[in-house]
């Protein structure tokens, strides 16, 4: 029981082994010429962005598998991963506007990439409100698979739509606005180092997510198969006191 | 607001938000197991 | 049923255009919607000419995205379980069901489209340019969006959240056909070829087109 109770918790062991491996690069690499220190930001939101779409592929395959297969295996993949995927799509959004209010003076600077990312936000949202619609779990994934299929195969289009957009409204002597390539070998691999330790926490929290939903649908499935009185069982015929 | 300072607030969001995610899905499994500890 | 694919779907559209015309919803609740929504934002943004006719144009195609959908969510939320049971034990192919109601709710989003457009017309003085263009690209967007809205209504399917569930499901989906839209009006007016997003529009009608076909099935029977 011990043993077991050490083992499951390896994930929040990896999630803060590699978190504190990560934190002591991004603050021990130089500061850059042109942002300065502002760019031990992108050290954590590169990496969150990265995740945000890792996990949105992730979702695309758990929904595939299902179709192809109906393992409701896959479907809590699918469903793991969306719900980490909207945290760390939130989070790289929250980070790139702390980054953009310093670096160019506003909260939002509507370039490809963010908009991008906070349209994703959208869908995946838009997919745990479907998941909450529904608790029959074989219906429910279903559902969410045909539209975790939807949703992955509009991305690329929307993707250029927005990318074409900005090119055409963009004055081509403004500077990217991600900045400059990081090019010193330290700050390369701290940013390095930030997406791998970003890649752990995603898989610890998905070992762990997932083993949540199996653990709540055992639950539901133990509920339901309790023998309880039927409610109709507390009601009495009423007694209309007429002589029979 | 300093240079320093926006690191400090970005780190403590990533860092504050991860472990309230992290937490509320322990939180869970544990409650998770102890109502089905109950039941069993 | 032993008729064909498209018999089945044609049926299925004769049916939709029945039921609207008996209840008016797109007549008299999803177009005045639309129109009163036009309406509204000078009341917010201001009056100015110059500033309407600057934002006329995207006014129009985000009232056309944001409530446009709505076309098909009265269609979905229409057919009761029992009916689609009903449809099922008949044998018609869901697939043919899903491009019956995505023809009819096209044929509506027209409408929407005109009506609308007029509204917005007169509203914010918008200039009508490369009218060939511009009715292309009102049609692959009525297509595309009541694509988008039909196979949404049914994934969500009769829930109780579905009103409201539908529009916030398409709205990210129909970025590419709002900037499509836009960008091509954009381009019209500036003389630019606007090949390339009308061809990422048609992209976006296939891709919704198969997929919906596709899952048709595997839809109906959960």
């Amino acid at each position: 029981m011990q043993a077991q109770t050490r083992n499951r918790q390896w994930p929040w062991v990896a999630i803060v082994l590699s978190l504190a491996v990560a934190f002591t690069l991004s603050m021990v690499s130089p500061a850059d010429s042109v942002q300065g220190d502002l760019v031990r930001i992108m050290y954590v939101h590169v990496p969150a962005a990265w995740l945000a779409y890792l996990a949105f592929f992730v979702t695309f395959v758990g929904s595939v598998g299902y179709l192809i297969t109906k393992d409701l295996r896959w479907d809590r993949i699918a469903a793991a991963s969306a719900e980490i995927g909207v945290y760390f799509t939130g989070l790289a959004i929250a980070l790139g506007m702390i980054w953009a209010k310093p670096t160019w003076g506003v909260w939002w600077t509507w370039d490809a990439r963010l908009t991008l990312t906070a349209i994703m936000f959208f869908v995946y949202l838009g997919y745990l409100a479907l998941r909450r619609t529904t608790d029959d779990p074989v219906v429910r994934a279903g559902r969410s698979s045909v539209l975790g299929v939807l949703g992955a195969l509009q991305i690329p289009l929307v993707h250029f739509s927005v990318v074409w957009w900005r090119t055409l409204h963009q004055p081509p002597s403004l500077v990217r606005p991600d900045g400059p390539a990081i090019q010193d070998p330290l700050m390369l691999t701290a940013l390095i180092v930030g997406v791998l330790a970003f890649t752990v926490v995603y898989g610890s929290l998905m070992v762990k997510r997932i083993e949540l939903i199996k653990l709540d649908d055992r639950k539901v499935a133990i509920e339901q198969s309790i023998e309880r009185p039927v409610a109709g069982e507390a009601v009495t015929v009423p007694d209309l006191g007429a002589s029979s | 607001m300093s240079d320093w300072g926006w690191v400090a607030f970005a780190y403590t969001v990533t860092y504050g938000s991860l472990g309230v995610f992290a937490g509320s899905i322990a939180v869970r499994i544990r409650n998770t197991r102890r109502s089905i500890g109950e039941t069993e | 049923m032993t008729t064909g694919f498209w018999h089945q779907a044609a049926a299925v559209v004769h049916r939709d255009l029945l039921r609207e015309r008996r209840r008016g919803d797109v007549l008299w609740i999803t177009i005045p919607f639309g129109a009163i929504a036009l309406l509204l934002v000078p009341l917010a943004v201001g009056t100015d000419a110059i500033l309407l006719r600057q934002i006329g144009p995207g006014m129009y195609w985000v009232i056309v995205m944001l409530f446009g959908v709505l076309v098909s969510v009265g269609k979905a939320s229409n057919e009761t379980l029992p009916q689609q049971d009903a449809s099922a034990l008949l044998g018609l192919d869901p697939a043919s069901g899903f491009v019956g109601r995505a023809t009819s709710a096209t044929l509506l989003l027209l409408i929407f489209e005109m009506v609308v457009g007029v509204v917005a017309v007169g509203l914010y003085d918008i200039s009508i340019i490369g009218i060939p263009w511009l009715i292309v690209t009102l049609i692959i967007v009525a297509i595309g969006l009541a694509l988008l809205g039909t196979l949404t209504g049914s994934i969500v399917n009769s829930t109780s959240a579905g009103t409201a569930l539908v529009p916030l499901l398409v709205a990210p989906l129909s970025v590419p056909l709002l900037l499509g839209a836009t960008q091509s009006y954009e381009g019209l007016r500036l003389g630019h070829s606007i090949l390339s997003w009308v061809l990422l529009m048609v992209a976006v009608v296939l891709i919704v087109a198969i997929i919906g076909v596709l899952t048709a099935r595997p839809l109906q029977e959960m």
